[in-house]
């Protein structure tokens, strides 16, 4: 006599009706699946986001700029935390005067401020720079002016607000020509900012700008024998063509105002929009792949729970499965329908826990500047994962089904 | 009348030297075609171990055991839980209904395992229901029905792939004694009507409505041929 078969349709049908039977026992075995696969769509959403917001702020910065900043590239790379400070702004000039592919060249030094307007006072980022980082940063500003050469040579106490601290400061009143202390130090006010929006971890909106000479002889209070001091020198190259150009000459210069006779001595290193974007894209990618498998152990965690239900399900339904072999039911019958049981827990609440991360990817959107999104690929990964798990997950249990003796399972009561 | 089953020399051990337990020792019996046999005995005479063999539940550690001329003993399980599923019809003490499902959907079962189409199934295993008296009760769900339904219902699943053989263990055991009848008419309904019925009981009562009477005793058997007549009240105590 041949070995009898089931058809398919047949274990489904039969597989739902005994799920739907136990309505709060199922969603509760759901429960851990869905929030493995939510957490798993929305933290890879999350990270995407991040992913695209940065490299949109690096990209708007222009194709042009170049950021040259302390420290050896390598110890950099390699997560060292020795930040020297030997770039200085006499560098900067010198980049200006003597490097004929870049057209301007600004310096940025920030020191943290506590700033007082009468009985008002905020805490701020003090930025020391010179005038071409209006062109630099293509920044514009809103009222008044930006800092002039003069101002430089001067060391004028002259203060120029982002948009958001002027409001902070200053409300409803003029800000132009008022008196302010950065540090104790009487700075009047000569130009408020346009709204710039955070760049690269810097909010400008929120900073308050004064010349770097200002910055270094009153706020500071030291200036090294070398020179001023500066944190960063960005320089716009004269079109995309010369950005090479640009970096080669730079290097040279620097190498030969430094003294360095070894490239791998540098003690400075050129930055341009590719090479911001490579290690925005390795961080962020470390990141999302972070945030992918703490959320993956979710998953995990609800496919154990799907075995831990199904073990105590084959327990449970002892006399079920004796009877159901007692009437015919083949080994493979009972295997194929405890498998299919949990492959519908884990799939239903795969795509349960799909819709909800698409949802909150919807809510991370609101709450973050991110332009979080599901990416299908994720879906289709996420359900395909954890249909997988119900697979792997259940085979423990419907094997366990499938080997019972039919005269213990009738027996046991 | 041919023989539908042929237990030759039948042994079943279990376990090994000192705890060895002959569950059945050297059997020999012939069961034919159309009989209504009822096999009873002391708890421990083996019974329940025959009852599981006769039903192809489980093979005998030694001997021959012919069904339908086949012998059982050389096939595997996915065989014997096909031979199940066409040829026996099992009726237990405690029902073994599936709770979540309709009367109709549990008679139907065996046909799911035997691969029959779902009109098909439906219709038989109406008719079936039909035949055990519980044709109004198609949709009810066996906790809305009594004991004595419930064990039709569970005669209807056990006759619906047409068996050759009816294997009852207890069927009255539940029940009290107005639906016990009721349950011995069906089973005597179906036994005119062809089919082997072989039930294990504890009941004289019940045993007596039986053509025969197999009797058990330490695995072995007893009396292969005790007439019904002979069978009183006291005999259980013996």
């Amino acid at each position: 006599m041949p070995t009898l078969q089931m058809d398919f349709r047949e274990s489904l049908k039969m597989a739902v009706k005994t799920l739907t039977a136990s309505k709060l026992r199922s969603s509760l075995t759901m429960l851990g699946i869905i929030i493995g696969n939510a957490s798993v769509i929305s933290m890879v959403g999350l990270g995407e986001g991040g992913r695209r917001y940065i490299s949109e702020q690096i990209q708007s910065l222009g194709p042009n700029i170049l950021f040259i900043v302390p420290g050896n590239r390598e110890t950099r790379e390699l997560g060292g935390l020795e930040i020297t400070r030997n770039l200085v702004l006499a560098d900067a000039e010198a980049i200006a005067e003597q490097v004929p592919s870049v057209v301007d060249v600004a310096a940025e030094n920030t020191t943290p401020g506590l700033i007082n307007f009468r009985n008002r006072n905020a805490n701020a980022s003090v930025i020391g720079t010179n005038p071409a980082f209006l062109s630099v940063r293509n920044f514009t500003t809103d009222q008044g002016r930006f800092i002039s050469e003069l101002d430089m040579q001067r060391t004028s106490a002259v203060a120029i607000l982002g948009n958001s601290l002027a409001e902070r400061l200053f409300e409803e009143q003029v800000p132009l020509g008022q008196s302010l202390r950065i540090n104790n130090v009487t700075f009047e006010v000569v130009g408020v900012l346009a709204v710039q929006g955070s760049n690269l971890g810097v909010n400008y909106d929120d900073a308050v700008m004064i010349p770097i000479t200002t910055q270094a002889s009153r706020i500071v209070g030291r200036t090294s024998p070398y020179g001023i001091q500066v944190g960063f020198i960005s320089a716009t190259a004269r079109d995309a063509e010369s950005l090479q150009t640009a970096e080669f000459q730079i290097t040279n210069l620097l190498r030969l105002r430094h003294g360095i006779t070894r490239p791998e001595e540098d003690d400075f290193f050129i930055q341009n929009q590719d090479t911001l974007l490579t290690i925005a894209d390795t961080i962020t990618s470390a990141l999302t792949l972070m945030l992918a498998a703490i959320a993956s152990i979710s998953l995990l965690v609800g496919g154990i729970g799907i075995m831990n239900i199904m073990l105590v399900s084959v327990r449970e339904r002892t006399q079920e499965i004796g009877l159901r072999k007692a009437i015919g039911a083949s080994q493979q019958d009972i295997l194929i329908q405890f498998l299919i049981e949990a492959i519908i827990l884990s799939a239903a609440g795969g795509i349960i826990g799909t819709l909800l991360g698409v949802g909150g990817i919807g809510l991370l959107s609101l709450l973050t500047p991110f332009e979080s999104s599901a990416s299908i690929s994720v879906i289709v990964m996420a359900v395909g994962v954890s249909g997988s798990i119900g697979l792997f997950f259940g085979v423990i249990p419907a094997r366990q089904a499938a080997k019972l003796d039919p005269i213990v399972a009738l027996r046991s009561i | 009348m041919s023989s539908l089953i042929t237990l030759q020399n039948i042994s079943k051990v279990y376990g090994s030297g000192n705890t060895e337990v002959k569950a059945l020792w050297d059997v020999n019996l012939s069961i034919n075609k159309g009989d209504y046999c009822s096999i009873m005995g002391p708890s421990g005479s083996g019974k329940s171990t025959a009852m599981n063999v006769i039903g192809c539940l489980d093979r005998p550690t030694h001997g021959h055991y012919f069904f339908d001329d086949q012998d059982v003993a050389l096939l595997n399980d996915d065989t014997l839980a096909a031979i199940r599923n066409r040829k026996i019809g099992f009726v237990f003490q405690q029902f073994h209904l599936l709770p979540q499902l309709s009367a109709l959907d549990n008679v139907a079962l065996p046909m799911v395992y035997g691969g029959i189409p779902t009109a098909e199934r439906r219709q038989r295993a109406a008719n079936a229901l039909q035949q055990v008296g519980l044709g109004n009760r198609l949709t009810n769900k066996p906790s809305q029905l009594s004991g004595g339904q419930q064990q039709r219902v569970a005669i209807a699943r056990a006759i619906v792939n047409r068996p050759l053989l009816l294997l009852a263990d207890e069927p009255t055991g539940a029940l009290d004694t107005t639906t016990t009848e009721e349950v011995m008419k069906i089973f005597d309904e179906l036994n005119r009507g062809g089919i082997t019925v072989v039930m294990v009981t504890h009941e004289p009562a019940v045993a007596k409505l039986t053509k025969r009477i197999v009797w058990f005793r330490d695995g072995e058997v007893v009396n292969a041929h005790m007439s019904p007549d002979n069978i009183g009240y006291g005999t259980l105590v013996e």
